[in-house]
């Protein structure tokens, strides 16, 4: 077997273990944890546009994610347009901010941006909780908003149980990765990577550094925000301190980072080795030994960070590749006799 | 009227203190480059160390600096050469290394989440405390004394850190480092040896501003948190890398938050924070008073 | 047809002037080589002419066109390019990731960034290393990837910045070989060197520069034998007047 055909073997096996694991994992909790783990996997390939290609550190994405969110749900509450378009004007409307953000400071050094975005989610997360009404629309404040779960069905993205929602967001993490994958490989995945690494060399090869990161930005809080409203159509509640919450950020960068920046599987293998950890500590530690699997987290990624600064998919496509290449060699001599 | 100038007195004094705050970050800025996310961390062990050294000793609170910044000092600077400078030496050639950026986070989890699990969610406040409400009264304006101590030691520990850095050998040798580490590694100094002194010098000025906090503050896990996020819009208005700058900023942010809530809820005072903050960032990124670090 | 005219360029820093009223000409097709001490203005000259920073006064014409201040990827699509003294590879990837970034300036495609980069890795006789981490490279492959990824972009004119510094001698009679059959396949060349003796062998013309004004122009025989050169050189006492 060639090594291309074992890794589209591998492929397929994946997504059809990923597409049947519903009719194995029966329990709504389990199901829950496996929603939660591909959103996070999903936020974090988004975040990985500017933080792993780009090469600047963004860590304020739970503001897209807040806009979204609040975005799809106050058109759908309140003006009754589907929360599939609404998650449309969420994402065109993260992806201005978003543009807004990185168009000062992608001229300034990485401090800055990383700054910046922090501010901006807190700024917005302080504003959303002290408005309850801005013009037409109302906001509610701290108590946040409640979505009624009556209509279920596609049309309203609204299910009654846990497994359309798994399909959903498994479509939307297959689609992110995807779109990963071919920009990758496109003339703006040279452009974001050779601006990221040498900024100068890049430019005197004809990249306008600034242009593609802040392209990147806009595509990056563009999808973000579309989890936004995922979230919101998942839990049906939506408030600040949850949403747009710094933690929200910085875990994402956390798993980003751990998983292997710049990379497509990265994020994918970060959100797989950490989510348990968060789920399972939170289930067996919550009440005794509370914030336990943030300790887990600063500890796992200060060791990975000093072991494998580019994350851990580099040692794990290592050990891949060294599998196929047996197999492939395997193979080859199974032929010849 | 007496008001405004009572809010105005006491946004400097406590503005002082969040320049207090801040010095820290911005002398490991200047030095290493990287914003330390754990300093507001720091500041809570700085806290805790305080508390329980006056809790066990029953001593004086701000007897207790004689115990706690040398304590600060040995922790930032093990810190640094323990735990944030490896990943330093695999990123070398890296000229803004996000992952030491990142590391310094997961510091902050960890001290955080560390002090409560130890120490447990509540809140402390010393009760050997005779510095407790104490007001300085003067023409029928009311002045608090433990603030008027902490604009005190920011206004002395930021001279004290200036003049050390242009005075003595030490002092030069992170002042040349922090201009160009290559150019002073060739000139026999080990820039590691200097990060660590600059992280030791920056965690210490942390326990200043924890020491004089502690008396009129409470003590929790998650302290340090409130003083981070303003630690950084401080820095980036005054110009990160800028001791003065530190201080200046400080004050501002303290004075928007104790006279706008005479003209608004208290929250929106917070919003306005980030907003100027954005707003220097986009207009003028050197920050307010124009120093012009790329260093 | 001159390809670069650099008029009265002048560029200050606060009250430093590095480059003083310089004019430089290139004919489309030569090989020009910039001398001078260290510090005598080359690479800020450089700087100016790449669209680092623009000048503080005087005009750069670029066949024919006004480019003070023009950015560098601009310039860079116009089919001006440079390479940097110290090389900046895009360490964490392959000799042929670096290249194709520079193939990208003339097409859209993968496919064909990809048939491009190669074609410029075998004209340098740089193929067999296409997938080695340009972070593991020797400086001399350094060099040579500096200026295969500048080669993809297809320029009119190559602003060289020392890229035999640090070369072993052999080293440098192949980097003189290949600019030289950079020169015939009609590319114009702007070198800095501090190397004589590849300077020497390599230029049609030489400017040389001395405290951000030039000093003396010419062919490499008469400015060897320039008393202005010499001075500036090897300082006044070891002039025989």
């Amino acid at each position: 077997m060639k090594p291309e055909k074992i890794n589209r073997i591998a492929l397929v096996l994946l997504s059809a273990a990923a597409l049947g694991l519903p009719l194995v994992v029966r329990s709504a909790t389990y199901l829950h944890i496996l929603v939660l783990l591909y959103f996070y996997a999903y936020l974090t390939t988004c975040w990985n546009l500017v933080g792993g290609f780009a090469g600047v550190l963004p860590l304020g994405h739970a503001a897209f994610v807040g806009i979204g969110a609040y975005t799809s749900t106050i058109l759908s509450l309140q003006y009754g347009v589907s929360p599939w378009l609404g998650m449309i004007v969420g994402g065109l409307l993260a992806a201005g901010v978003g543009i807004l953000i990185g168009l000062p400071t992608f001229k300034l050094r990485g401090a800055y941006f990383a700054l910046a975005t922090i501010a901006f989610s807190e700024g917005l997360r302080v504003m959303v909780e002290n408005i309850d009404r801005l013009g037409p629309f109302t906001i509610n404040g701290p108590r946040g908003l409640q979505i009624p779960p009556l209509d279920t069905g596609l049309t309203n993205f609204m299910f009654a149980g846990k497994e359309p929602y798994y399909y959903s967001i498994l479509v939307m993490l297959a689609g992110v990765l995807f779109l990963t994958y071919r920009i990758s490989r496109s003339k703006l995945g040279y452009a974001l990577n050779a601006g990221g690494e040498e900024p100068e060399a890049a430019m005197a090869l004809g990249i306008d550094v600034a242009r593609t990161k802040l392209i990147a930005m806009a595509l990056s809080s563009f999808l973000t925000a579309l989890a936004g409203t995922f979230y919101a159509q998942f839990t049906l509640y939506i408030h600040p301190k949850s949403i747009i919450s710094l933690d929200l950020s910085f875990e994402i960068a956390f798993i980003a980072l751990i998983g292997g920046r710049g990379s497509i599987a990265g994020p994918v293998l970060g959100a797989l080795l950490l989510r348990p950890v968060s789920d399972f500590s939170r289930i067996y530690f919550g009440d005794t030994l509370p914030g336990m699997h943030l300790i887990i987290f600063g500890v796992v990624l200060i060791l990975v960070m000093n072991f494998q600064p580019r994350g851990l998919q580099e040692p794990l496509t290592r050990l891949y590749q060294k599998v196929v290449n047996r197999l492939f060699h395997w193979g080859a001599l199974e032929a010849a006799r | 009227m007496i008001y405004m100038i009572e809010d105005t007195i006491n946004g400097i004094l406590m503005g002082s203190i969040y320049g207090l705050t801040a010095l820290g970050l911005t002398i490991i800025f200047g030095v290493l480059k990287v914003i330390n996310f754990a300093h507001g961390s720091l500041l809570m062990v700085g806290m805790y160390a305080a508390y329980w050294a006056v809790a066990l000793t029953g001593l004086h609170p701000y007897l207790t600096l004689v115990l706690v910044v040398p304590v600060m000092f040995v922790f930032g600077y093990y810190l640094q050469d323990i735990v944030i400078q490896p990943i330093f030496r695999a990123e070398k050639n890296v000229r803004e290394p996000i992952t030491v950026i990142i590391v310094t986070t997961g510091v902050w989890y960890i001290l955080d989440n560390l002090t409560l699990l130890v120490f447990g969610p509540h809140y402390r406040t010393i009760q050997v405390n005779p510095l407790r409400g104490r007001m300085l009264e003067i023409g029928g304006l009311m002045i608090s004394v433990p603030k008027l101590w902490g604009f005190v030691s920011a206004m002395v520990a930021a001279a004290a850190v200036y003049v050390f850095l242009q005075r003595t050998r030490m002092g030069r040798a992170i002042r040349a480092t922090s201009l160009d580490r290559d150019a002073a590694s060739l000139m026999g100094i080990n820039p590691y040896k200097v990060y660590n002194v600059a992280f030791g010098i920056g965690t210490a000025t942390a326990g200043i501003a924890a020491v004089t906090l502690v008396p009129f503050y409470n003590v929790f896990p998650t302290v340090g948190v409130l003083f981070d996020i303003k630690g950084f819009i401080i820095v980036v208005l005054g110009g990160l890398g800028s001791i003065g700058g530190a201080i200046l900023g400080g004050i501002i942010i303290g004075l928007i938050e104790s006279v706008g809530p005479q003209f608004m809820t208290a929250t929106w005072t917070e919003a306005i924070v980030y907003g100027l903050f954005l707003l220097v960032l986009f207009v003028k990124p050197a920050g307010l008073f124009g120093v012009k670090y790329d260093w | 047809m001159k390809i670069l005219d650099v008029r009265e360029m002048t560029k200050t820093f606060g009250g430093l002037t590095a480059v003083d009223g310089l004019g430089i000409e290139i004919e489309t097709g030569q090989i020009l080589g910039l001398i001078g001490p260290n510090g005598a203005g080359k690479s800020t000259a450089f700087n100016c002419i790449a669209g680092v920073f623009p000048p503080t006064g005087g005009e750069i014409y670029f066949n024919g066109e006004k480019i003070n201040g023009v950015k560098p990827w601009t310039l860079c699509r116009k089919g001006l390019e440079r390479t940097f003294q110290i090389v900046k590879p895009f360490a964490s990837k392959s000799v042929l990731y670096n290249v194709m970034v520079g193939a990208f300036a003339v097409t859209d495609k993968t496919a064909e960034a990809e048939a491009e980069a190669l074609a410029v890795l075998k004209s340098l006789h740089f193929e067999s290393r296409k997938d080695v981490r340009a972070g593991n490279l020797t400086i001399a492959d350094r060099k040579r990837l500096e200026i295969a990824r500048a080669l993809a972009t297809r320029p009119k004119i190559l602003l060289l910045d020392e890229v035999m510094a640090g070369l072993r001698p052999a080293e440098v009679d192949e980097m003189v070989a290949i600019i030289k059959e950079l020169r015939d396949r009609g590319i114009t060349i702007f070198v800095i060197e501090h190397i004589m003796r590849a300077i020497m062998a390599l230029s049609d013309r030489i400017v040389v520069i001395h405290f951000g004004r030039k000093i003396a122009e010419g062919t490499p025989d008469a400015v060897a034998s320039d008393e202005n050169v010499i001075k500036a050189y090897l300082g006044e006492e070891y002039v025989v007047s």
